[in-house]
């Protein structure tokens, strides 16, 4: 019994904090609909609850004992003398939900050839030229960008080979894959290498060569193959037949789980969610991400554009997502990407290092490009700005810059600095804030400053839509709530 | 100072409103922080009264009268969140922050 006494308090204890009320916890709040808020705590755990207890519990006129007052008090948004471990308990939550910072850098992107045989007009770098010496990396850039991507602190190095088509310069693919696992044999880092491509110029030398070095292979799908050869053009109007020869011969000499696949979403995407879909479950593929526009281009020139594009694109995105819900209720698991993304972060205490979705922006600080010539981008956005001759974010260049230098410019702090949700106008008291992120580069590109007004952006309608839409599903659809958590990772 | 208006929401012929936010029941970062968020439909221009915040309030676009109605009654709650923000934020501060050291206390984030 004397164990049960030190379990159990008595009934006096628990009457003494209901006598001394309670106090507020940090959280923000944003309205769901007409009658109902969604309120998150400092770590991102939320709860849905009326406008009156959301007044309520503010007003300290919470009734102690009641289900609302427990369920606040254990989700921590409010705490009394019998929770005192509260505050232990959320900064643990809070740091796990930070620790990805600590790790750094982890993407390295090599983009070793800006030539390409496709001429996708989404695509504001590729080269349709025969010129190798205008536009591909050398050994000298690359031995650099190898040393700068080592100064990671990170215990995780993904090096991904980018375009133009990267395997158009394949030779150059080989030199960094095997002078990375040289200069790993001491390093002994987690080493991944990617190759994003469009398959069309892959060989069965090129797949032993990825075979011998664990290479995972990411290609382009666009969807069904009448609208994946409209998205990229090239000679002989044969992209889709190229791209499945080559899943299949990645596939067998590979394995399945050796090969990805992401989607780009134009104009003539939006009224096809379902075929791109269905494109995307008969080639085998478990999940898609249902990518949206880019902003690039039209943006620049008008903001209503971008308005417009991203009212199509949630209906898009909506259509598709429900499609997918129907599809794992009929027995297939299948995943939408961002969708997961977003409940990861929504319902475990793990931070992302998807960098539209960090605080502060990952740019540089989870994902870096070396371009072909040396030069240092933040992102590969931020690369596609630069060919459009905006370079506000190049960082500098391997062959006249330090690791130091790049990264600690003011050309990477500043944005870092301004993209810390927790101080931007309309994100640092947004519900959502825990969820979201921000994105200079769109902001910089739709509005021409790397904060925004939130008010006109098209990137906080997007995740504020998708969020709200998530936690509707979650509360209000318990067959899509099953659905859904089977794609959030513990 | 203009003579004080009384009429807590006033609508002028050119489609322009008038709204009034008493000080002793609002803050003005509150009314400030309200406005922004609508900047995407309309501009305002905020003055001091001796009792009350004015907010001149123009819509950027034609709206008809009952999406007016609307947006000004979405306005007048989202001052009242804004409110309600602040005085939590302004309550939890300190154990705001209490939480933050805590947190970053027993991590390598802060080791130089």
């Amino acid at each position: 019994m004397a164990l049960a006494s030190t379990k159990f308090k008595d009934l006096d204890f628990f009457n003494q904090s209901l006598e001394s009320g309670y106090k507020l916890l940090p959280f923000n709040f944003i309205k769901l609909d007409d009658s109902r808020y969604v309120i998150t705590n400092i770590a991102g755990e939320y709860l849905v609850i009326t406008k009156e207890d959301l007044y309520a519990v503010a007003n300290k006129q919470l009734c102690p004992g009641s289900p609302v007052y427990n369920t606040l008090k254990s989700k921590h948004f409010i705490y009394d003398d019998d929770s005192s471990v509260a505050l232990e308990l959320l900064a643990l939550k809070y740091r796990t939900k930070m620790a990805p910072l600590a790790n750094f850098t982890g993407l390295h992107l090599f983009v070793t050839t800006l030539r390409c045989d496709h001429s996708c007009p989404y695509c504001q770098v590729s080269r349709q030229s025969e010129d190798k010496a205008a536009f591909d990396m050398t050994p000298e850039i690359a031995d650099k960008a190898i040393d700068f991507t080592f100064q990671s602190p990170s215990n995780e190095i993904k090096i991904e080979f980018q375009g133009g088509e990267s395997l158009l310069n394949f030779e150059m693919v080989k030199y960094v894959v095997e002078e990375a696992t040289k200069r790993n044999q001491t390093e002994n880092r987690d080493l991944q290498f990617v190759i994003a491509t469009n398959l069309s110029p892959l060989t069965d030398g090129m797949l032993d060569f990825c075979l011998k070095y664990d290479i995972l292979i990411s290609t382009s799908l666009d969807g069904p193959e009448e609208l994946h050869n409209g998205n990229r053009p090239r000679p002989g109007k044969d992209s889709y037949e190229k791209v499945m020869t080559g899943m299949q011969k990645v596939r067998e000499l590979l394995g399945p789980d050796k090969l990805g696949a992401l989607m780009t979403t134009t104009k003539d995407s939006l009224t096809q969610a379902k075929p791109i879909i269905d494109e995307y479950v008969e080639q085998g593929f478990s999940s898609i991400f249902l990518r949206p526009l880019s902003p690039y281009g039209f943006a620049i020139k008008t903001k209503s554009f971008d308005a417009y594009q991203t009212e199509e694109w949630l209906k898009f995105y909506k259509e598709g997502l429900d499609y997918i819900i129907e599809l794992n209720k009929q027995g297939l698991y299948f995943i939408e990407d961002y969708t997961a993304l977003i409940l990861n972060k929504m319902l475990t205490p793990f931070g992302t290092t998807y960098v539209d979705l960090q605080s502060p922006s990952g740019m540089a600080i989870s994902a870096i490009v070396f371009n072909y010539d040396g030069d240092i981008y933040a992102s590969d956005e931020s690369r596609m700005l630069a060919e459009m001759g905006e370079k506000r974010f190049r960082l500098g260049n391997l062959l006249q810059d330090t690791y130091e230098g790049v990264m600690l410019s003011d050309a990477l702090l500043g944005p870092l600095e301004a993209t810390i949700t927790e101080s931007m106008p309309m994100c640092n008291d947004c519900g959502f804030q825990n969820y979201c992120g921000s994105d200079p580069v769109y902001h910089y590109a739709t509005q021409g400053d790397i904060i925004g007004n939130k008010a006109f952006s098209g990137f906080c309608k997007k995740n504020m839509t998708i969020m709200r839409h998530l936690i509707k599903l979650l509360e209000d659809d318990p067959e899509a709530r099953d659905v859904l958590l089977s794609w959030v990772r513990v | 100072m203009t003579k004080e208006s009384t009429t807590p929401l006033v609508k002028n012929d050119d489609g322009s409103l008038i709204i009034l936010f008493p000080k002793s029941v609002y803050s003005l970062d509150a009314v400030k922080k309200a406005s922004y968020k609508f900047t995407d439909s309309c501009s305002f221009l905020i003055n001091e009264q001796n009792t009350a915040y004015e907010v001149l309030c123009k819509p950027t676009a034609d709206i008809p009268s009952k999406a007016l109605d609307e947006l000004v009654n979405s306005f007048c709650n989202e001052v009242l969140d804004q409110d309600l923000r602040e005085r939590i934020a302004s309550e939890t501060h300190a154990v705001r922050s209490l939480i933050l050291a805590q947190a970053f206390s027993k991590t390598s984030l802060l080791e130089g």
